[in-house]
């Protein structure tokens, strides 16, 4: 669950306390009280966040193997050799761990533009509708993001099984639906072999990256993950639009009538000048699918377990089933410190672009004659 | 932003600091790792505690009666807590110094726990030791330490619809004892709605075809991997040509849980199953008939797999007298057969054998099949290694065995040794 | 919290009528796409075993009957499931919301040495993605012996970083002006954020009302690796297990999306009642 706090605008009465300098008189027991205040919420992040990752940054450099205290005297430093045998092991925890990278790459590849994509559209057509349609739009496709992971799931299964009623509504059409949650095959491997593409070229098939080999890596999301990514965007979809729809509101429809005299077409004016105005939102949007889309745990926990042929393994789901079940509880650690990484690495990614963009345009303000 | 991340090195130093005060006063974890895991056994007044996985209703009702009958005899307070997620309640248990006393342990996850210490051995003070049948005393046997008492077992058997091995018009004459017969039947059963033979995709159901090839993955002696064998490459071979002819199918591809679920919808005319399919018909598809043979033989005679729990002990139990008390009691005959009359499990005993024959006659199947029946490898991170060729055999009739099996190769000589 | 919508201008759009069909046909095509799953799902719930796996898409159960229902309510443990989520995601949300605007009351307003180390610190956790806190936190409680109890659900949810922040962000945003009355009235910083501050507070009060009841009523993983006992399972934990076959075998999709459908009840409650104030302001709770 990660939050999109925005701030709100500061009014101008309400200067910080920082600001606020006469007082510097203490207020009496204002410093004592400050840390009473603050003290509860010190004190239980402190206990389960900040220590629980550091307790876990030892066992992931400790031959702890999951009997007792990973703090007694008997539990051995390792290093790096947790990390080093899900990196480069070689053997099976290298390769699951390559599995789960793939799919979730590929997952999140598939899910943060669709998502985005189809929130930014709702959110345009739901601003379109007179006021009274938009209350019901708006609730109709919120509603899915209220629900909780574990009951989505369970619908999901339902409506992707083998005669589950999408396949019902795809036969209704002449199609028949694949048995989603049991086909492991990747759809950009489906789609190359209905071209008569079977197997990769020596290149690829030859060559591995993490156990998985680069013609596995492209094999695409399997028709099992697939279900996963319609999911992930049919309840995601609904809260982005809400954010979306906020940041449509505040631009107001003056710019878009100064376009309309312009003679500019709906899609120009759209594309020219709404969307630029949108991009703080898009940013955020986007970061929060990025972050979110590296955690799925849920979903795999109450669907499928990794199945079919581990094509919905995640890192995150990984983590926990070698630590819980299969008591390599220093492996599963060092799989979400390094998922933390990765998740850490886009974000970074993602600000560096940001201000990328910024640049830019200041710089095409300045060439443009601008004054900076 | 540079003063706030100097300020949030020093938050984190300061948790750094707590984490190391932690360590000193920890309660939750029992610090008595160390001791010798095969000592003496612990005796207190402590009620126990059996963690179970139950396979339904009549499974709950029978233990709790007989874990009463057992604390009336006994004086000691025993509760049955019902898991939903074994391993991880298991490995839970373990890590918190508080498991429960006894729990359903499977051979697969043996190893793993008697190397981390939190099993406690007790297979040789058991006063009915050698009433055991010797192929599941070796599936609980590590390191020559026989560590718990086998619970019960079962092997798998061919599970046939009477009504529509008629309807094709075979008769008993046509019961398949060879894999030509099986084929024939297969294929006689086979329509545009159903399949001739259903079973799940995993090793632990396609592994019976391995073995009526002769093949293996772990040598007898446990000692070298031997799955890129050619007989285990003729068995998945087998199953393959039929998976692509349309008379054997995948549970899954008929949109079922299990092999006793496509059977009992009708999806499938036939099932390879253990002795729980019988349970779960009865209970949830109570009109279906169906008749229970032998596996057919293939080209190295009759073979099939063999599954087993054990009564597994904790390390950290305060109890274990009470508890080997209480295995021996659950392991009786007396009492192994009530079991087996309440929900159908087979007994683990020799001593039961002829009773339950005589009391389940339809059902000789399942136990006939222990003569000849392999079980499933029980060395440390094997089980990890089935899971994996359990996820490729999902694709089975798109992939050459050849690939399948050489992944396994690999991936077991790094858990067994070449 | 309080951002105020523009008077939206599609009125004043000249109007087409034709695009305004086709606005409306699309927005009604894809409303139905989202809403179809859940009617499914309720109607699914109301019919037998066969007739829900054989015929998945009826809306209306040929055979109605209330089984599912009653082999939840009076053959299984769901109620206690019920129960659990409900003590849990209680206690959760009145700490938070206690928790969350005192300290960013005392952030705010209140002039303490540190106080730009807490808040940094408070930043600095938000970061931390919570499924990396999996393994971590089964160890933590451990450690401190608050496995396995309902302390150990409830105590590390009774604070949430996202709820201090908007808190804090919050009383940045009014007049000091009332509390300075308040403080030369003679009232210690506790009597001014009670009495004071926090009855103004209602509308960011109400946003984590609905993030923390919300996020524990759907938690799913801190309830995996805090408890083992039957008697802690929550209903996310217990639905997940249902729906992993780890109860029983076979598909039983009629008790399977009742018991989803009943846990989705409480936070389409809270959705509806709160709706306004959801979808008016622009901050929302943003799913993982």
């Amino acid at each position: 669950m990660t939050l999109a706090p925005q701030t709100p605008r500061r009014t101008g009465s309400s200067s910080g306390p920082a600001r606020t300098g006469p007082a510097r008189r203490a207020r009496r027991g204002e410093g004592t009280a400050g840390w009473l205040f603050t003290l509860p919420v010190i004190v239980i992040l402190g206990l389960f966040l900040l220590v629980p990752v550091l307790m876990a940054l030892w066992v992931s450099f400790s031959d702890w193997t999951g009997r007792g205290s990973p703090l007694a005297p008997g539990v051995g430093f390792v290093g790096l050799d947790n990390y080093a045998e899900i990196t480069s092991g070689g053997g099976l925890p290298e390769r699951d761990f390559g599995l789960a990278m793939r799919n979730n790459a590929w997952y999140v590849l598939l899910v943060v533009p669709l998502q985005t994509g189809l929130s930014l559209f709702l959110a345009v057509l739901v601003n379109r509708a007179v006021l009274r349609g938009r209350g019901f739009f708006r609730t109709a496709f919120y509603f899915p993001s209220v629900t909780s992971s574990v009951a989505i799931t369970v619908l999901w299964m339902f409506l992707f099984s083998s005669s589950g009623a999408v396949n019902q509504v795809l036969s209704w059409v002449g199609l028949s639906g694949p048995n989603w949650f049991n086909d492991p095959r990747g759809i950009v491997h489906v789609a190359l072999s209905s071209i008569g593409v079977d197997s990769g070229p020596a290149a690829l098939t030859g060559s591995d990256a993490l156990g998985v080999t680069w013609w596995d890596w492209l094999s695409g999301p399997s028709v099992a993950m697939s279900a996963f990514i319609l999911m992930a965007v049919f309840t995601t979809s609904g809260t982005f639009m809400l954010l979306f729809i906020a940041a449509l509101q505040n631009i107001g429809p003056e710019i878009d009538e100064a376009g309309l005299m312009d003679g500019a077409s709906a899609w120009q004016r759209f594309w020219r000048l709404t969307l630029p105005q949108l991009r703080p939102t898009l940013f955020t949007v986007l970061t929060l699918g990025l972050i979110g889309c590296w955690q799925v745990f849920d979903q795999i926990y109450t669907g499928t377990q990794g199945a079919p042929g581990k094509t919905t393994l995640t890192p995150a789901y990984l983590s926990y089933e070698a630590a819980f079940r299969d008591q390599r509880w220093g492996q599963g650690a060092a799989i979400s410190f390094i998922l933390f990484a990765v998740i850490v690495a886009f974000t970074l990614f993602q600000r560096w672009a940001l201000r990328e963009r910024d640049g830019e345009r200041r710089f095409r303000k300045t060439a443009n004659g601008g004054a900076p | 932003m540079k003063p706030t991340a100097r300020a949030a090195l020093a938050a984190g130093g300061t948790a750094l600091a707590a984490a190391l005060a932690l360590t000193g006063c920890g309660q939750g974890f029992d610090d008595t790792t160390d001791e010798d895991a095969s000592g003496e056994l612990s005796s207190s007044d402590d009620p126990l505690t059996i963690l179970y996985g139950a396979s339904g209703e009549a499974e709950t009702q029978a233990l709790e009666a007989a874990l009463a009958a057992w604390s009336e005899e006994s004086g000691v307070e025993a509760t049955a807590v019902a898991a939903t997620n074994m391993d991880q309640e298991l490995s839970q248990g373990f890590a918190s110094g508080s498991p429960a006393d006894l729990f359903y342990l499977a051979p697969e996850a043996l190893a793993g726990y008697a190397a981390n210490g939190s099993l406690r051995p007790y297979g040789d003070e058991l006063s009915n030791k050698d009433d055991f049948y010797p192929s599941l005393v070796q599936n609980f046997t590590v390191d020559d330490e026989f560590y718990c008492a086998p619970k019960d077992f079962s092997t798998l058997a061919l599970v046939i619809n009477t009504e529509m091995w008629a309807e094709a018009g075979l008769t008993d004459a046509d019961l398949p004892t060879t894999w030509e017969q099986l084929d024939a039947a297969a294929e006689a059963l086979t329509t545009d709605d159903r399949a001739g033979l259903t079973f799940g995709a995993e090793y632990q159901r396609v592994g019976a075809f391995m073995a009526q090839a002769g093949g293996r993955l772990v040598s007898e002696d446990g000692a070298t991997a031997v799955a890129d064998s050619p007989e285990n490459l003729e068995g998945l071979s087998y199953v393959k040509s039929h998976l692509e002819d349309g008379t054997f199918a995948y549970a899954a591809d008929l949109g079922a849980g299990w092999g006793g679920e496509a059977f009992g919808k009708g999806l499938a005319a036939m099932t390879v199953e253990g002795n729980w399919v019988t349970g779960a018909l009865s209970a949830d598809f109570p009109d279906v008939q169906y008749q229970v043979v032998p596996l057919p033989a293939g080209p190295a005679g009759p073979g099939t797999l063999q599954f087993t729990n054990c009564w597994g002990m904790a390390a950290d139990s305060p109890n274990q007298q009470a508890a080997l008390d209480l295995v021996e009691y659950l392991t009786s005959t007396e009492q192994q057969l009530a079991f087996s009359a309440a929900f159908g499990p087979m007994p683990s005993i020799e001593s039961a054998a002829d009773q339950w024959r005589t009391d389940n006659p339809d059902l000789a199947a399942f136990l006939d099949g222990s003569d000849h029946a392999t079980g499933v490898p029980v060395n440390e991170g094997v089980s990890e290694v089935v899971a994996d060729m359990n996820s490729q055999l999902e694709s089975l009739a798109g992939t050459e065995p050849e690939e399948i099996l050489a992944t396994v190769q690999s991936n077991l000589e790094a858990v067994v040794g070449g | 919290m309080t951002a105020i919508a523009k008077p939206a201008g599609p009125q004043r759009r000249r109007t087409r009528p034709l695009a305004q069909a086709c606005l409306y046909a699309v927005l009604g095509a894809l409303a139905l796409v989202y809403i179809f799953p859940f009617l499914v799902q309720v109607a699914t719930s109301f019919k037998p075993d066969a007739e829900a796996a054989a015929n998945t898409v009826a809306l209306i159960p040929q055979t109605f009957t209330f089984a599912a229902y009653d082999r939840l309510f009076a053959h299984s443990d769901f109620p206690l499931w019920f129960a659990n989520s409900a003590v849990v995601t209680v206690a959760a949300t009145l700490g938070r919301v206690f928790f969350a605007s005192l300290a960013g009351y005392a952030l705010a307003r209140l002039r303490f040495r540190g106080r730009s180390l807490v808040f940094a610190l408070i930043v600095a956790v938000m970061a931390v993605p919570s499924v990396v806190l999996l393994i971590p936190k089964f160890l933590v409680l451990n450690q401190l012996g608050l496995y396995d109890s309902y302390a150990g659900m409830i105590v590390p949810l009774l604070v949430d970083a996202a709820g201090v922040f908007i808190m804090k962000n919050f009383f940045e945003s009014i007049p000091v002006s009332i509390e300075e009355q308040a403080r030369i009235d003679g009232a210690g910083p506790f009597r001014t954020y009670w009495s004071v501050v926090l009855p103004m507070a209602r509308p960011a009060l109400v946003t984590i009302v609905i993030l923390s009841f919300q996020g524990s009523w759907n938690e799913l993983s801190h309830f995996i690796v805090a408890t083992q006992s039957p008697e802690l399972t929550t209903l996310t934990k217990g639905v997940a297990s249902l729906s992993s076959g780890q109860l029983s075998q076979g598909t039983q999709y009629p008790v399977k999306l009742a018991a989803a459908a009943i846990m989705t009840i409480p936070v389409a409650i809270l959705f509806f009642v709160f709706q306004k104030h959801i979808v008016n302001k622009s901050e929302g709770a943003v799913k993982g």
